[in-house]
């Protein structure tokens, strides 16, 4: 049994937590520096200067300060030298980016996916693909520290196989594995859920930060849910946690992909939408389709309102018995939940309003996605930086070679 | 929690016809106040006598909590009440800075300081996340409806202001647009302002409201948090004054 952490253990876990804050806070000086890690003004510098040589960070001089005395420096991310690949693979769309120290998306590339069987090959070698477009436009002096990728199925944390995932048709593929492996940069991929990486994509830098407990709820074609509680994502016993869109709201109701009956994505999906504007099959499918109904809705249709009130419904049923068991401060909509939210918000709020307690009720604040389609994107890229975080040298001394 | 902007008793009249009966209304700063009500409740003329364009007949106006005056617009605008209008009121044929600064414009000597009323137009609309805008060098002709109403809220937002008050902000524009301009007006008040939101849409009331006011017949009905209501009591609250337990007595304020 150890003492305690060692005199190296605090470096790095400084080094992590410098790295951190310029990560997700942008350019900082290092007197804010000082004062936000409450530590010695000489420990930052000697942070900064390991980062800065590490090529992870640099310093400059701030343009303005508008106050007396001699400035302190600015300690910026290293953007466009250190970067990530974050990949996500939805039911409709591929895309991939590469994402640079400090969430900035570098470039991007992204392609229609159709529905379909889950071709495993096909996939990683797309994605791949692009991967090496891009990374073969970038300068010598860059260096990729990891990748990621977004996924929409369940995903086992133990070793990123995605286990299920009805609405891509995969069933236990050892996704990132394979990714890795055509991607060739000795990186291992790590694999995430798509709403949970989403989750915590907002709760990094979208709407959520500095909120501690909310719910992410991303629709798709089906819907999914991220839930950060005390700041941390909820992933349950295996890293299954949090699948929102298969809580039974109305037993014995819509079939659902997963085998059962009545389940929120049942009830709510891009399917039980189309169906009862009477759009189901009529050739558009995906976000486009549900964007369709929410604009006839808007212009007077009225099989198009009924559908989207109904669905409305349906939702804030499943977002008042979230509301009663995990009392979040906000609930998220993402994916093409922003539309229907926002299109059947009266009726989202009512069923709140009906069968959440008050108490739970008053306080949570209702709020679409600030990072919109990205979000997964985002997500994905923070899960690639996570390990760089935690251990800035010996993983930039691994990816130099 | 004492709000920001609170009316007591006012009223108002044009000749002989009643518009406003002894109406109390509050905004309270970082939340969005939905002011609904049926065509001639008196939305507009309340919002009018708080921004000091008609004058009231009687009644008092707090402002934090301390008794204020509003005669003209230019009181209200001293005290950091900004209105938007349904029509907007940006000119045409100047650019999206010109128009943010329009009549206040910002002066180095006798040359309009433009670089420093570019930059505040650019922050303005940065910290109001607003991508949408290329350049804030165009002319407002060639902006789409929600852009102008982009503009037209950052207007109201440059001048430190603490309550904005938007007239109907959505009515005239397309589904996706409208969507912008709520999250718009979300994160005015997430920034800490009180903002007003006259709207007769109810998912635009529902999805961004806090409190909802219901004007009927020049009285005020009732106001209520939205996490207290179902969209069919707001209805009743519109049509009929009351629902419920909620609402007017006998056609008065209990």
């Amino acid at each position: 049994m150890r003492a305690g952490p060692s005199q190296e253990d605090i470096r790095r876990h400084n080094l992590g937590a410098l790295l951190r804050h310029v990560h997700l806070g942008g350019p900082t000086s290092r007197a804010e520096l000082t004062s936000k890690m409450g530590l010695n003004r000489s420990t930052i510098m000697a942070l900064t200067s390991d980062l800065t040589a590490a090529g992870l960070v640099r310093e400059e001089l701030p343009r303005e300060t508008g106050r007396a005395g001699r400035p302190s420096l600015v300690v910026r991310p290293e953007s466009s030298r250190v970067y990530v690949f974050a990949f996500d693979v939805g039911p409709d769309r591929l895309a991939v980016a590469r994402v640079g120290l400090g969430g900035v998306i570098l470039d991007r590339r992204e392609s229609v996916r159709r529905r379909g069987a889950f071709e495993l090959d096909e996939l990683t070698g797309a994605l791949a693909g692009f991967a090496r477009q891009m990374r073969r436009k970038t300068r010598a002096d860059t260096v990729c520290v990891g990748a990621a990728a977004a996924v929409s199925g369940g995903v086992r944390k133990a070793d990123g196989v995605v286990t299920f995932g009805p609405n891509l048709k995969a069933e236990e593929v050892p996704f990132g594995e394979e990714l890795g492996r055509k991607l060739g940069l000795g990186l291992p991929v790590s694999v995430g859920n798509d709403a949970n990486l989403a989750a915590l994509a907002e709760h990094s830098r979208g709407v959520g930060v500095a909120v501690r407990d909310f719910i992410y709820l991303h629709g798709d074609v089906g819907i999914g849910g991220g839930i950060i509680a005390g700041g941390q994502l909820l992933g349950g016993h295996e890293g299954y946690g949090g699948e929102v869109g298969h809580m039974v709201v109305n037993p014995g109701g819509r079939a659902c992909g997963c085998g059962s009956h009545g389940c929120l994505e049942a009830e709510v999906g891009e399917r039980a939408l189309l169906e009862a504007a009477g759009r189901f099959g009529a050739g558009q499918q995906g976000r486009d389709a549900v964007r369709a109904v929410v604009e006839a809705a808007d212009r007077g249709d009225i099989v198009a309102q009924e559908a989207l009130s109904r669905t409305g419904e349906w939702l804030g049923l499943g977002v008042a018995n979230l509301v009663n068991i995990f009392n979040p401060e906000m609930v998220i909509f993402g994916g093409m939940l922003r539309e229907i939210y926002l299109g059947s918000a009266a009726q989202v709020r009512t069923q709140l309003t009906l069968h959440a307690m008050a108490p739970q009720r008053e306080q949570v604040r209702l709020r679409t996605s600030a990072l919109g389609d990205s979000a997964t994107l985002v997500g994905a890229a923070e899960l690639a930086f996570a390990h760089v975080l935690a251990d800035p040298l010996e993983v930039l001394a691994r990816a130099n070679g | 929690m004492t709000p920001l902007l609170e009316v007591r008793g006012i009223d108002k009249s044009f000749g002989p016809v009643k518009v406003l009966h002894n109406v109390e209304f509050s905004a309270y700063a970082g939340e969005v106040t939905a002011l609904v009500g049926d065509n001639g409740a008196g939305k507009s003329t309340l919002v009018k006598c708080i921004g000091g364009i008609y004058p009231i007949d009687g009644g008092e106006i707090f402002f934090d909590g301390k008794p204020v005056q509003i005669h003209t617009p230019r009181d209200a605008g001293e005290l950091g009440i900004e209105i938007v209008y349904q029509d907007l009121a940006l000119c045409d044929n100047l650019d999206i800075v010109q128009n943010m600064f329009l009549g206040r414009e910002r002066k180095s000597g006798l040359l309009l300081d433009e670089d420093s009323m570019e930059e505040l137009a650019e922050k303005t609309l940065s910290s109001l996340s607003v991508r949408t805008v290329k350049s804030i060098r165009q002319q407002v002709s060639s902006l789409s409806g929600g852009q102008r109403q982009t503009v037209a809220i950052a207007k109201a937002v440059l001048w430190n202001s603490k309550v904005v008050i938007l007239d109907e902000p959505t009515a005239a524009l397309g589904v996706a647009q409208t969507a912008q301009v709520l999250e718009l007006v979300r994160r005015l008040a997430d920034t800490g302002l009180a903002v007003v939101l006259i709207s007769h849409n109810m998912n635009d009331v529902f999805a961004v409201s806090d409190r909802i006011a219901a004007l009927y017949l020049g009285r005020m009905a009732a106001q209520v948090k939205t996490s207290d209501l179902t969209h069919a009591q707001v209805v009743e609250l519109i049509t009929a004054g009351r629902s419920g337990e909620l609402g007017l007595k006998n056609g008065v304020t209990p």
